[in-house]
């Protein structure tokens, strides 16, 4: 792998240049540790055995069809009524996609989520069947408002028993990790050397998804009928943003980091060189991606901002403020590389 | 792609842009079909004339590996031997610097590029 110093026939390299070899230093993934990922499962497996143990106890008197929906309105009346079989099979689907979920999904600053999911779903099944029990008439049964309260509670408590389990993972387990550091990837520049790296990167679904909604525009405005047919117009609101991010350019050079439409200069996202402490790259995987910023897009968080178009390999930048940002782009390592060394360079890092 | 010039070399800054061209595309971090920065974009970026990096993209293009389009930018060429073409390119320029070297005259070295063609 040489892609941090392509070969230039033309120009041979400086003499005096310390020849630093292309770090192949890719920070590791970061993911979940299993006990993490144990800890998370672990109330979700105690909820389905507690559950099936009590459809086992309560095997005689539960009825045919159970209540399953109830009307707030009407003090708690059934108005939805599913068969005992796919009962059984769809409230067992749903503790083990919640499990599986979580289990994947899990950062260690989020494991009371885990639990209290688990806690919140299980005492709801659980109500709902002891109401159901023992029932003649499954439109007869009644499923009080206290249930709510009793699954909140039991919510909480696992919530705080989730929250003191946290401290079994040590910090810097999971995804919480800080990137790069005096190991990040450089990039070895001569001393009077100019570099600048740049490359296009897009997004098919949501290039599909920005011309879709640009379609429908004019499409609503003449075949719906008046005054609906200016919610087409929403289709802008979608449609123009969303081209503006399916194909962006990203370039590092002796600015910084800049972000901005392939076809359009603005509106742009740039990192100053003067605020880049560090980059590195980091493999999103899709995990990775909802767990690190709830999905894809232009995406805000409380400690990091991405241009997080698809995933793979992401350009993550450090800022001097301890935020992070990053752009998902092929051949991140020669990014980061060359950012790491013009930061350098500029006396920063 | 990495584009990296030294003003203080002795080469032509254009050429230095060509040559990067062809070392991403021959070193695979630039894939064919891939769109280059715009002239403009890129002469701001390393701190050059537009000119000089026009230059760069029009000796590309004489070579073959890149499409110039109005408006449109650069575009590598789609295909996959561009790749290698880079590398043939490459290997051109180092055999006519070699007879520069060996004082080849221009003609001289022509007629032996057409003797090995035979």
């Amino acid at each position: 792998m040489n892609r941090a110093r392509p070969s230039t026939p033309d120009t041979p390299d400086t003499p005096g240049v310390p020849a630093t070899p292309a770090t192949p230093a890719t920070p590791p993934t970061p993911a979940a540790t299993r006990r993490l990922r144990a800890l998370a499962a672990f109330p979700f497996v105690l909820t389905l055995i507690g559950y099936l143990t009590l459809l086992t106890v309560w095997d005689d008197r539960i009825p045919d069809t159970l209540a399953t929906h109830f009307s707030g309105a009407d003090g708690g009346r059934a108005d939805g009524f599913t068969g005992r079989t796919a009962f059984t099979v769809i409230s067992v689907a749903l503790l083990l996609g919640l499990g599986t979920g979580w289990t994947a999904l899990v950062r260690r600053t989020a494991l009371w989520g885990a639990w209290a999911t688990a806690g919140f779903a299980g005492a709801l099944l659980v109500l709902l069947v002891r109401d159901n029990l023992d029932a003649v008439d499954p439109a007869r049964v009644v499923s009080p408002l206290t249930d709510l309260a009793l699954g909140a509670t039991v919510a909480t408590l696992c919530a705080l028993a989730g929250w003191a389990l946290t401290r079994l993972v040590p910090a810097g387990e999971g995804a919480d990790v800080p990137q790069g550091g005096p190991d990040a990837p450089r990039l070895a520049l001569g001393p009077s050397e100019v570099a600048g790296w740049s490359r296009a990167t897009t997004s098919r679904p949501l290039t599909v998804l920005a011309v879709l909604a640009l379609v429908a525009v004019p499409v609503g405005l003449v075949v719906a009928p008046w005054p609906g047919a200016l919610l087409a117009l929403l289709g802008l609101v979608v449609g123009v943003p969303g081209l503006a991010l399916a194909r962006v350019r990203v370039t590092v050079d002796r600015r910084g980091v800049t972000v901005r439409p392939s076809f359009v200069s603005r509106p742009r996202v740039r990192v100053p060189l003067d605020e880049v402490a560090g980059a590195s790259v980091r493999e999103l995987d899709t995990a990775a991606v909802l767990a690190d910023y709830g999905g894809w897009g232009y995406r805000v968080r409380a400690d990091r901002t991405g241009v997080v178009l698809h995933s793979g390999e992401a350009l993550v930048v450090r800022r001097g403020s301890g935020r992070e940002f990053a752009v998902t782009v092929p051949d991140a390592h020669t990014a980061a590389a060359l950012l790491n060394t013009l930061a350098e360079r500029h006396g920063k890092v | 792609m990495l584009f990296r010039v030294d003003p203080a070399s002795a080469v032509p800054l254009g050429d230095q842009i060509a040559a990067c061209v062809r070392g991403a595309l021959a070193d695979g971090s630039a894939a064919p079909g891939e769109r280059l920065p715009a002239a403009r974009e890129l002469a701001d970026s390393l701190g050059v004339n537009v000119h000089t990096v026009l230059r760069g993209y029009q000796r590309l293009r004489e070579e073959g590996l890149i499409e110039l389009r109005r408006g449109r930018g650069a575009l590598i060429v789609p295909g996959a031997t561009a790749p290698d073409r880079a590398r043939l390119v490459s290997r051109l320029r180092e055999a006519a610097a070699d007879a520069r070297e060996l004082g080849l005259t221009d003609e001289e070295f022509v007629e032996l590029a057409r003797t090995s063609l035979a």
